[in-house]
């Protein structure tokens, strides 16, 4: 059969595995020639490229300016402007002086602290939930834990997480490629322009009041010295709260889905809850919340026997080498013991995840409390919709009962 | 001088971040394959050490006295 290159058909969106592991055997450096683009789809060749940021550049911005007509480029230039100083869009030196300046805020060190609260949290969402025997996970439960853990991170506070997650969300209309959506880059915009208008004052208010938080960090970083300018600081503080809502929801609703499908693994979960590190990892391993990350072709370059050009823009598959039986013997199976298990769900080489040290200890906690007070968690008879988009492995509902 | 050190990378773990090599160049540099390696592990603070093992988001870096064989990084509620 020959491949499709629809990466939004229903059938792709709704089993990304399957079509992932056509590709990977017969044609693993594949060029779509309807997104134009390179799937790479190998273990090997993805954690090579991932690593090569020299000559795979993730500077998404330039070849943004490049598609877009002069007047489009004025009318989007706050867009531009800021996500040219996200850190996931951008190479080094820039990303590094970022990079190494926020790393210390989430280093598995500097988050084991939040665990406490963590667990708190968690015990509240549940507690809310558990006497009516059945909820609607994402909204009730995996999409309040990120957010309230990044809002207090970041020192939002509670009455306006509402507001920050619909800009939030209109922000990433841009690059989780919605299908359908003409307009997505000037909604993408709006929801930016209000973000910033959100964090400036607050950002003001932490340089007069530092406190415990974030952004007070982050400010300190720009009065240390000409480290973090303004811009970079506003910036920053939208890249964050943006990486902080959906990934995380995504990890703990499609964890769900892969433990209640493979009852063995969740019962030997709740059995030996000392199992929940690697339960996590070969969760993200197995469903993790992001398929694939964008790279550009920075010069000419053999890969997987084709021949790559200056410009070309590839898709590094995360769901497909994660799933490469060349890495992982039964790559297909659940199996919350594998050891070692290195994934690249949360990408790999200098962009690796920041936040990953985090999202590893929420997933943690929320799976040994969802396993010690919901044992009887069953998926409810409803079918099961993904969005239709090429990055994220995103569930719209997901009802369940216990 | 500072107690000698035992310093390993788990190559399962390490992705190739440069965190430890930005962090502590003295200690640590890049193999053929962009991974981390141990290039001296006398070559800076034993606190500069600890920071860059500390700061690798995967937890890859394992430090030990070379003497006495004591785990410094990782602690045991992070191992």
């Amino acid at each position: 059969m020959a491949i499709n290159d629809d990466l939004l058909a229903p059938e792709v969106v709704a089993d990304p595995y399957t079509y992932f592991a056509q590709i990977r055997e017969e044609d693993p450096v594949h060029w779509n020639q309807r997104w134009k683009g390179w799937l790479v789809t190998r273990y090997e060749d993805v954690v090579g490229v991932l690593r090569d940021y020299e000559r795979f550049s993730s500077d998404r911005m330039a070849s943004l300016i490049l598609e877009l007509q002069p007047e489009d480029r004025d009318r989007l230039s706050l867009l531009i402007n800021y996500f040219s100083k996200w850190l996931v869009f951008t190479d080094p030196p820039y990303h590094t002086r970022v990079r190494m300046l926020i790393n210390k805020a989430f280093t598995p060190t500097a988050v084991e602290r939040l665990r406490p609260r963590i667990r708190q949290i968690i015990d509240q969402l549940l507690s809310a939930v558990a006497a009516k025997r059945h909820m609607e996970f994402i909204k009730e439960f995996a999409f309040q834990l990120p957010v309230i853990v990044i809002s207090e991170y970041m020192g939002v506070p509670p009455e306006d997480r509402e507001k920050v997650k619909e800009w939030s969300d209109e922000t990433s209309r841009v690059f989780f490629i919605r299908a359908d959506e003409p307009d997505r880059r000037e909604r993408s915009q709006r929801g930016l322009q209000h973000l910033l208008e959100y964090f400036e004052p607050l950002v003001h208010e932490r340089r007069l009041h530092p406190r415990d938080d974030l952004i007070s960090a982050l400010v300190q970083a720009e009065e240390r010295g000409d480290l973090l300018s303004h811009e970079e600081v506003l910036a920053t503080c939208t890249v964050l709260i943006f990486a902080g809502h959906e990934t995380t929801t995504n990890l703990l609703a499609n964890g769900v889905v892969a433990l209640m499908e493979h009852r063995d693994q969740w019962d030997l979960l709740r059995e030996n809850p000392q199992l929940v590190r690697p339960a996590v990892e070969e969760l993200l391993r197995y469903d993790g919340p992001v398929k694939a990350t964008f790279r550009w072709v920075k010069e000419e370059t053999e890969l997987g026997g084709k021949h790559l050009r200056e410009g070309d823009r590839m898709l590094a598959v995360l769901a497909a080498a994660n799933r490469d039986p060349e890495k992982f013997p039964q790559p297909d199976a659940l199996d919350i013991t594998r050891n070692p298990n290195p994934h690249v769900a949360f990408g790999h080489g200098i962009h690796i995840c920041l936040g990953a040290p985090l999202a590893r200890l929420e997933a943690q906690e929320a799976f040994l409390a969802l396993t010690q007070r919901f044992p009887s968690l069953r998926l409810a008879d409803r079918p099961r919709e993904y969005h239709r988009t090429i990055v994220a492995r995103a569930l719209k509902e997901l009802w369940v009962e216990w | 001088m500072g107690r000698r050190l035992r310093i390993t990378v788990d190559y399962d773990r390490c992705v190739g971040s440069r965190i430890c090599i930005l962090t502590a160049p003295g200690v640590f540099r890049e193999n053929e394959n962009l991974q981390s390696a141990v290039r001296d592990p006398a070559g800076e603070p034993e606190e500069v050490v600890l920071e860059a093992a500390r700061g690798c988001p995967q937890m890859a870096i394992r430090v030990e006295d070379a003497e006495t064989g004591e785990v410094l990084f990782p602690p045991p509620e992070l191992a």
